[in-house]
């Protein structure tokens, strides 16, 4: 099972749960305030990523995030 | 400067009655309650089991699911009833802040900044909340959700209408809890009076009848129960087994405009706000005034600002709650404002069949008089079995004719706020 593409997936997932429409096109390399999505909407997809994974992300952590892979791999070192 | 009148050029609705303006008013005609159980939660130890509910509203017909998840139903109802209104008065011209460029303003037909919206609610997004704090309890503060202040904040539905259509002129919530969408009314029209706006969504809403929402209520002893099990007789303003109100849901939006604006677009003009008068009790916090003084000078202020007297208003639709003491003090005050006259003005209670809207209930209401005044046509007053003897009044008991030029609303709220509207017909 790949790790890598399992957080992905469930970025978009969150990402869709929030937004309520879909984010195929994500990639690692997407940068995240190209995504179309406020930063009020990018907290409630980490809120939804630390329920969903148990982990917590903090504020120190996100201030760094520029690509969805970014933040993928914060949540990494925290599983 | 010259006096600027306010003209009203739209309507909205969503009530227990219909999705729009003309279902809710012929269901009022009829004389057809909204009344009916509570089937969303359990109810088995609260102190009232009825309430008045929008039945099938799909908030996904006036906004984005998005939108819709994030925001409570009071603002669901409130976005829905306010576009009715602005498409009724040709102003429903949505634009999107992220795609659409800033039109010509010289092409559109209200200038921005000159175009507002007092779309208020007296409690706000009760069920965001419920739902946020359950969040909180199971899965701990972080899982609170972003959008939990934006969601349950009072001014939510006047923001998302100035969003949607780009309003940049004065928008924001009144709260005065029953008399609220009233105040907005009253208050729109001083804005339009006073030169601050050309053009004004005014009006309430409410979706409040949640279990803690009719457990506080209930247990101040303010709610009504069934008759003889039947949730469609509880609310009976005026009858002597009335023993409180029915909370309802539900939303009301109005467009007024200034006068001559209206004319200049070609905008048809459905009737007039022709004065109106705000004032307080300042007494108690749920106990109106014995003999109603605050809302007998609301009144007075209205019929003053209209520039006549009471024996020219030919139709009154009172707060009439149904609760024993409300009643008798709005008795009390319209006795006061219309002496002689009282007996001969044809009145009848909205909330005999749509329950109490609380923060709509101005604003739907309000609508209701003005159908009244348009099609000159009063709604029954439901439930008036045996007329309490102390009230001498023109009880409308079957749908009839009236001659009105002129129709009193007045409201009042927990807080001992009161507002008074004087209505004329176009």
């Amino acid at each position: 099972m790949s790790g890598k593409q399992d957080l992905l997936a469930a970025f978009k997932e969150a990402a869709s749960a929030v937004e309520k429409k879909k984010f195929d096109h994500i990639t690692r390399e997407s940068v995240v305030t190209e995504l179309g999505v406020d930063s009020l909407a990018l907290m409630q997809i980490v809120s939804e990523l630390e329920t969903k994974l148990g982990v917590m992300i903090p504020d120190e952590d996100l201030v760094e995030i520029v690509t969805v892979g970014d933040l993928c791999k914060k949540v990494e070192q925290r599983l | 400067m010259k006096e600027r009148r306010v003209a009203v050029t739209g309507l909205g609705a969503i009530t227990p009655l219909g999705l729009d303006v003309e279902s809710t008013w012929q269901g009022l005609l009829a004389g057809r309650s909204g009344v009916g159980f509570i089937t969303d939660f359990p109810t088995d130890k609260l102190r009232s089991d009825i309430s008045a509910s929008v039945q099938g509203f799909d908030p996904l017909t006036v906004m984005s699911a998005k939108e819709a998840e994030i925001n409570g139903r009071v603002t669901h109802f409130g976005l829905g009833a306010a576009i009715e209104a602005l498409r009724q008065a040709g102003l429903d011209v949505p634009r999107d802040p992220d795609t659409t460029p800033r039109p010509d303003e010289s092409k559109l037909p209200v200038r921005p900044e000159r175009i507002g919206c007092l779309m208020s609610t007296g409690q706000g997004g009760v069920d965001i909340f419920e739902q946020q704090i359950l969040k909180s309890a199971e899965r701990g503060p972080r899982a609170v959700s972003p959008y939990f202040i934006t969601g349950v904040m009072l001014n939510a539905v006047s923001a998302l209408v100035a969003m949607r259509y780009g309003f940049m002129g004065p928008s924001y919530n009144i709260a005065s809890a029953c008399a609220t969408g009233t105040h907005s009314i009253a208050t729109s029209a001083l804005l339009i009076a006073a030169g601050e706006a050309d053009v004004m969504l005014a009006g309430g809403a409410e979706a409040a009848t949640r279990l803690n929402t009719v457990a506080g209520f209930g247990n101040a002893r303010a709610l009504a129960k069934s008759i003889d099990g039947d949730p469609t007789k509880a609310s009976r303003p005026f009858d002597k087994r009335r023993s409180g109100f029915v909370m309802g849901e539900g939303a009301g939006a109005l467009v007024l405009e200034e006068e001559e604006h209206a004319k200049r677009r070609g905008a048809k003009i459905l009737g007039y706000v022709a004065g109106f008068g705000m004032t307080s009790d300042g007494e108690h916090i749920t106990r109106p005034h014995p003999e109603g003084l605050g809302l007998a000078l609301a009144m007075e202020r209205a019929l003053a600002r209209g520039g006549i007297g009471p024996g020219d208003v030919g139709y009154l639709n009172p707060h009439a709650t149904s609760t024993p003491h409300g009643d008798v003090a709005e008795y009390a005050a319209l006795t006061r404002v219309f002496g002689e006259h009282l007996s001969k003005v044809p009145l009848s209670a909205t909330k005999s069949l749509l329950g109490h809207l609380l923060g709509g209930a101005g604003a739907v209401e309000s609508i209701a008089t003005l159908c009244t005044l348009r099609d000159q046509r009063a709604h029954p007053s439901a439930n008036l079995d045996d007329p309490d003897p102390a009230f001498a009044l023109d009880f409308v008991r079957e749908a009839r004719g009236i001659d009105a030029r002129f129709a009193l609303k007045c409201s009042a709220g927990f807080g001992g706020h009161n507002c008074a509207i004087l209505f004329e017909r176009a």
